[in-house]
């Protein structure tokens, strides 16, 4: 099991039906004004699929993957597209009403995935990627969850770095989160909670992610200045202990 | 309608508001934050780069971010001034050797033009502790007097005890939402 996940399960459900992202931080590249026109665009951008984004053959940006309205089959960048060497090594939730950690996988010290080739030498391009999450239906219940993912930068400066993860429950978009980091210092290492509370989901929705397990699914993409360079993917049942 | 009413109702409608927590190294910043937020604070190493954390608090939509306060760090402070509504200054009140240090560097920040609209709250940290200097001593240290362009306060806590702590960060909402979220 990769790291992806406790984040991606948080924000599955992020205020619920608002698909604008509650954790926009647009402030930080640029004021109010940027923002209000961003998320102007959101509201009314074109939907977009992956083959079209593709098809462009131009870098992918934050504009195009927010366009969307299915996951994607496939990654829409190659793991060496990390320049910067960004690497999470922490996923955590905890409940806040319980004050109870519920999940929390942290990385090995020296341990990179991606450079794990198999027998054949091929890189397993899914690896460090994709990740598998079960839970039990209780989770679907939350109130007051808070996540945290903590990752490490390497070397070079990173300017603007941008998340933006979407949630899906078959073609149904759950979810789109979308954090502005801003800047990343050199050789940092650099931790982020979200606490929020947990939309009431209607009892019909539950039942339905329960019964079809993995059919909730999510994509996470990573920007620096608006270029793709990382994309994880995970699923995720709900029937666990069942 | 002019560009700035439109601002303050985009603000107003989100209720958003961007802190900044910075000190030097050892204040207790990211002690604080987790101690806020309801979190084990039994172990807390050095930060080397931020912590952030997002959070609603009293109708508001809280981003704090709390960034590394050792000496190489803080060159890159800049780096996170934009947009911040408010300024969190912790000072460890029992470490008096780095006062002057402590006076300074916050003397820097308070001429920052992307800090101008800031609001100022001094957290003196560390109450707990035998050799704390009161938060009277600590204001005069800092000469917080003679700060004549940003709102400010100052406020005695304990980060470990969490005294004080909500005490603060409401004053600093306070003020904050006076001055940008506007009645229409």
């Amino acid at each position: 099991m990769s790291s992806q996940s406790s984040r991606n399960d948080s924000a599955t459900t992020v205020n619920g039906s608002d698909t604008v992202g509650p954790g926009r931080d647009r402030k930080s590249e640029g004021g109010v004004l940027k923002r209000l026109k961003s998320r102007k665009n959101q509201t009314d951008r074109r939907p977009v699929t992956e083959d079209e984004l593709r098809a462009l053959g131009k870098d992918i940006t934050p504009d195009g993957v927010l366009g969307l309205r299915s996951v994607t089959r496939d990654y829409l960048c190659k793991p060496e597209d990390n320049l910067y060497n960004i690497d999470f090594i922490r996923f955590k939730i905890r409940d806040l009403e319980t004050n109870t950690v519920l999940f929390e996988i942290a990385k090995p010290p020296n341990c990179d995935l991606q450079d794990e080739d198999d027998e054949n030498g091929d890189v397993d391009s899914t690896a460090g990627r994709f990740v598998r999450y079960q839970f039990t239906p209780a989770f679907l219940r939350l109130r007051t969850v808070g996540a945290t993912v903590e990752f490490t930068v390497g070397e070079r400066p990173v300017q603007n770095f941008r998340m933006i993860e979407r949630h899906y429950f078959q073609d149904r978009l759950l979810k789109s989160f979308d954090f502005d980091f801003g800047f990343c210092i050199p050789n940092s290492r650099n931790t982020c909670e979200h606490i929020y509370e947990f939309p009431q989901l209607p009892e019909d929705m539950i039942r339905q992610m329960v019964e079809h397990p993995y059919e909730t699914r999510s994509d996470s993409f990573y920007f620096v200045d608006n270029k793709l360079i990382m994309h994880n993917k995970a699923d995720y049942a709900y029937n666990g202990g069942q | 309608m002019g560009l700035l009413t439109i601002l303050k109702k985009m603000k107003h409608k989100e209720r958003e508001m961007r802190l900044l927590m910075l000190g030097l190294d050892n204040a207790g910043k990211t002690t604080i934050l987790k101690k806020f937020n309801g979190e084990d604070v039994s172990t807390i190493s050095p930060t080397l780069g931020f912590n952030i954390k997002t959070l609603e608090h009293r109708g508001f939509k809280l981003n704090i971010w709390d960034v590394g306060g050792q000496k190489s760090l803080r060159s890159y402070w800049r780096n996170y001034f934009e947009s911040t509504d408010g300024l969190v200054w912790v000072v460890d009140s029992a470490d008096r050797l780095r006062l002057e240090d402590c006076k300074q560097e916050l003397s820097a920040l308070l001429l920052e033009e992307r800090l101008a609209g800031a609001t100022l709250l001094v957290f003196a940290n560390k109450q707990d502790l035998p050799g704390a200097l009161s938060k009277e001593a600590i204001q005069e240290a800092l000469a917080l007097d003679d700060i004549k362009t940003h709102h400010w306060c100052i406020i005695g806590c304990s980060a470990v005890t969490g005294e004080n702590l909500l005490t603060g960060v409401d004053w600093l909402l306070d003020d904050i939402a006076a001055r940008i979220f506007t009645i229409e």
